[in-house]
């Protein structure tokens, strides 16, 4: 039995491979397991080919994975359209309609797969449910019969999604998963497939992705604005704030375009509210101006940046890791805006809260930097307890503090004045793009120009002290290091802990506080290592080279990164620890090259 | 918000308010050229917030970047002089964060109908009660001459040395065609009718527009200067003109740039509702069913 299975789908849009996908993670999430769907589509909005991968797992699973255990192909030209992202490989087992009309042994596939069928799929669903429609849950029963997943769940799901839809509709697709379910077991396989049952059933697992959660978190923080403008992968961000903000006693504006999107967050901070938007590339490159006016007015906000593929339109429907240095330099002038990245699905929940508290700490906007892999994936994952985060809110000027004369910059110890906003009586001042002294008054001195830059710089420094924002895992003595960040870091876990298991002396670095760069973190990390490898999914290794602008690294410090939409797997970075570990002295097999 | 007696703009009646001019000068000195129209717009603007009674706290002043748009920090409102051309959309933020506040938005012609020309017809479609004033004198003050999208064909500048190609902007006629519920035109020249029309256009429940002819003494045109402009100046109320009739508003616009008429072109006598009414009402009816967990 297996405690950890990946199956890869992929068809026309018309096949239904994507919700067979959402079925199967709602049953398994059910069931008890843990999971993560990712879905990739064709370029074309609706009816293109689509597809999608499910990796199943007894423990959390921390990313998509590499080679398919199980691949479902609905028709090859599809299927072979997304290559890289559905790898078949030796072991894997191959499904496929058998109407596509190929040999199982001439099946148009490089590697030659543990178990090649042909499935009569729409056979089965015509003379079941008499329709091609209920192909898919042909499909759901295939894999319930063959790789023992969640039957009874998987059957509930069909109940409750078709019972609106009348009694004959939802015979059909009962008598569509039986037929294969039953064909299943009619046709045992030669080896036993199945996944191990769930660790612990039930609980109070949910299925959600990276935007929902995203939304979610924004207003437990109390975001009480958005202000954005729609685009692919941040869309759902607003999407989901729409319903809801209203009742927190917030709105919401879907703007003419990014930049008043971003500009109205501004006036909505200004005017004394918690407020964010979001956006991905091509939006962000719009939203720079105003980014550095809220850093010289030291105005709280969230700029989430769902990253897809760039440059421009670039791929917009694929992850990168690639708009870093778009973050770090996002406008013009010394300025210094933190940076963070959640790790997955359920961390951007944590992540999206403490961008709020940041900002508002600080009064300093806070860019987020998701990406579409983990804004779109859905994973199973555990509740998120809301009592382990804490709501910070800005700094107001006490009544006091008012009487005796307000001075919105006042320089302090932290470099943090209090805020008012429109509406406190005595509070009044100008907010300005153009620089300014204590009270807020215009001013072109060099001499106060070089003190508000100290004192907008030098204020974000106690947050590079913020080890909680760090992950760290494996002996601090090890010889190898491993960094990585955002949406490449559970591969990156899962492939340190490999190494690990296989002995190889290596620890792993994740930061969630990208920038500013936290120089001591890094040089504690650097003190034992030889060799360190960066992995990330971007051309030039971004974070690599941001790492190398700040702190002296150790004499081994490599770079692993890929260009967006082509995922860098587990197994390819336990290769290059590997290789890292060959050249280290300390290690006995070593030679040097 | 504490404001008593409130009316349909959130204003209280004017004998509620001991306010004087002081009260709304701050004390930073205007930077302006000797001469400068905007003078007159900011001395009308003290006058209109006297009689409109508000105290300067509950008002936000948000500009863009230009000479007009420093007009925020020579009053003691809670200022905001953004960046170039995005002060409308900074200032619905903030209306919509906090209704109750009194949100005035100023700028230059470049300002707002050149570099955000784009937000003008979204805040006006969205009408939420904010006034829009633009110091319109038909350069670029601020970076020393350059065209500007008021400029007339053939003028001669730094940036059109063979004279301009383009036919101007017409913003009168502009912000009609995307319905705006408030459009006015005055003169520094003017200051009564100039400040009754602010206060106008602030008492008008929505987005209300007030085009400003304010001269640039120092790079605008010698023939449109404050004494040539009040020679010019045909006042819209002494012409009969009735403020409810749209399309004889539009009519009339179409002389901008030929003729120099002042006082309201178009005032709706039956206001829509405001996005800022509207948001007050959703948040009461979804608080309503399902309060916030
Ligand atoms: C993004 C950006 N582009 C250009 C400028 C330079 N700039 C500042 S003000 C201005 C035009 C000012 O003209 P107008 O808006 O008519 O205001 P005026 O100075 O005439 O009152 C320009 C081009 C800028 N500040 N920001
Ligand atoms: S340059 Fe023109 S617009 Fe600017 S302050 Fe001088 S006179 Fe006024
Ligand atoms: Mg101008």
């Amino acid at each position: 039995m297996l405690n950890d299975m990946i199956i890869g789908m992929a068809g026309s849009g018309g096949d239904g491979i994507v919700s067979a996908g959402d079925a199967l993670i709602s049953a398994s999430a059910r069931e008890g397991y843990y999971a993560m769907l990712t879905k990739s589509f064709g370029s074309q909005i609706r009816g293109g080919e689509s597809s999608c991968r499910l990796r199943v797992a007894t423990t959390p699973v921390l990313n998509p994975g590499g080679t398919l255990d199980v691949a479902v192909v609905l028709n090859w030209e599809d299927f072979l359209r997304f290559g890289g992202e559905l790898p078949v490989g030796p072991d894997t087992v191959v499904l496929y309609e058998k109407k596509t009309g190929i040999e199982p042994a001439a099946i148009p596939l490089e590697v030659k797969p543990a178990i090649v069928l042909a499935v009569p799929m729409s056979e089965l669903a015509m003379k079941s449910a008499g329709t091609l429609q209920a192909k898919n849950n042909v499909v759901l029963g295939l894999l319930a019969g063959w790789f023992g997943l969640a039957r009874e769940a998987i059957l509930e799901g069909i109940r409750r999604k078709f019972s609106k839809k009348g009694a004959e509709i939802l015979q059909g697709n009962e008598r569509a998963y039986a037929a294969g379910l039953e064909y299943a077991d009619q046709h045992p396989l030669a080896r036993d497939f199945r996944l191990s049952p769930p660790v612990a059933r039930g609980g109070k697992r949910r299925v959600v992705d990276g935007n929902e959660i995203c939304a979610e978190a924004a207003l437990f923080a109390g975001c009480k604005f958005f202000g954005g403008y729609p685009i692919t992968p941040a869309t759902e961000i607003m999407q989901h704030l729409q319903k809801d903000i209203w009742k927190h006693g917030g709105s919401l504006l879907q703007a003419e375009d990014e930049i008043a999107g971003i500009a109205a967050v501004v006036g909505a901070s200004f005017a004394g509210k918690k407020a964010m938007t979001a956006t991905s590339g091509p939006g962000f490159s719009l939203k720079s101006e105003v980014i550095g006016l809220a850093s010289i007015t030291e105005l709280p906000l969230v700029c989430v940046n769902v990253q897809r593929g760039g440059p421009s339109t670039g791929l917009p429907t694929k992850t990168e890791q690639a708009d870093l240095f778009a973050a770090v330099f996002s406008a013009h002038g010394d300025t210094v805006r933190p940076v963070l990245a959640p790790i997955g699905v359920r961390d951007v929940f944590g992540v999206t809260v403490e961008a709020f508290n940041i900002a508002e700490q600080y009064q300093t906007p806070v860019i987020v930097l998701s990406d579409q892999e983990i804004a779109q994936r859905k994973d199973i994952i555990d509740p998120v307890d809301t009592a382990d985060f804490k709501i910070v809110d800005r700094v107001k000027p006490t009544p006091e503090e008012l009487a005796q004369g307000y001075n919105r910059f006042k320089f302090t110890d932290s470099g943090i004045s209090p805020l008012s906003h429109p509406g406190m009586p005595g509070g009044s001042y100008l907010a300005a793009g153009i620089e300014h002294n204590e009270h807020g008054d215009p001013t072109s001195s060099g001499e106060m120009h070089e003190r508000m830059n100290d004192k907008r710089l030098n204020k974000l420094n106690p947050l590079k002290q913020r080890r909680d924002l760090f992950i760290l895992e494996g002996d601090p003595s090890a010889p190898l290091g491993v960094i990585s960040w955002g949406g490449m870091a559970g591969a990156t876990l899962e492939a340190v802990r490999t190494a690990q298991a296989r002995g190889l002396p290596v620890k792993l670095l994740i930061p969630k506080l990208i920038y500013p760069i936290a120089e001591e973190v890094y040089r504690d990390f650097f003190a034992s290592l030889q060799h360190c490898l960066v992995v990330e999914q971007s051309h030039q290794g971004q974070l690599y080279r941001i790492i190398r602008m700040w702190v002296d690294v150790p004499r081994g410090f490599t770079s692993l990164a890929r260009s967006g939409a082509n995922p860098i797997s587990p197994d390819a970075i336990v290769r290059r620890i590997a290789a890292m570990a060959e050249n280290t002295p300390a290690t006995p097999s070593t030679t040097s090259r | 918000m504490s404001s008593p007696a409130i009316t349909d703009c959130g204003c209280p009646p004017p004998a509620a308010a001991p306010l004087t001019i002081k009260n709304f000068r701050s004390e930073l000195k205007p930077i302006w050229c000797p001469g400068c129209g905007d003078y007159g717009v900011v001395t009308a603007l003290y006058r209109a917030l006297v009689n409109i009674g508000r105290p300067p706290h509950e008002v936000a002043f948000i500009s863009g970047i230009g000479c007009s748009s420093r007009i925020p920090g020579y009053t003691t409102a809670y200022g905001f002089n953004t960046v170039h051309g995005r002060a409308l959309p900074v200032a619905q933020g903030i209306k919509m964060a906090n209704p109750d506040l009194l949100v005035l938005v100023a700028g230059g012609d470049g300002d707002g109908f050149s570099i955000g020309g784009g937000h003008v017809p979204h805040a006006i479609r969205r009408n939420l009660d904010l006034t829009y004033i633009v110091m319109d004198n038909h350069i670029y003050g601020l970076t020393k001459g350059q065209l500007s999208p008021t400029t007339p064909r053939g003028a001669k500048t730094p940036s059109s040395s063979h004279g301009s190609m383009e036919q101007p902007v017409n913003p009168l006629l502009y912000v009609l065609a995307y319905g705006a519920g408030f459009v006015a035109q005055g003169i520094p020249a003017d200051m009564d009718g100039l400040t009754k029309m602010i206060e106008a256009a602030i008492r008008y429940p929505g987005f209300s527009f007030v085009n400003i002819q304010s001269p640039c003494v120092t790079f605008g045109d010698p023939n449109d200067q404050m004494k040539v402009q009040k020679a010019k100046m045909r006042k819209l109320a002494e012409m009969g003109h009735d403020p409810t009739n749209r399309l004889h508003a539009m009519d009339l616009a179409q002389a901008y740039g030929t003729e120099l008429y002042t006082g309201i072109f178009y005032q709706n006598p039956n206001p829509p509702p405001t996005y800022d009414s509207q948001i007050r009402e959703r948040q009461a009816a979804l608080q309503a069913t399902a309060p916030a967990a």
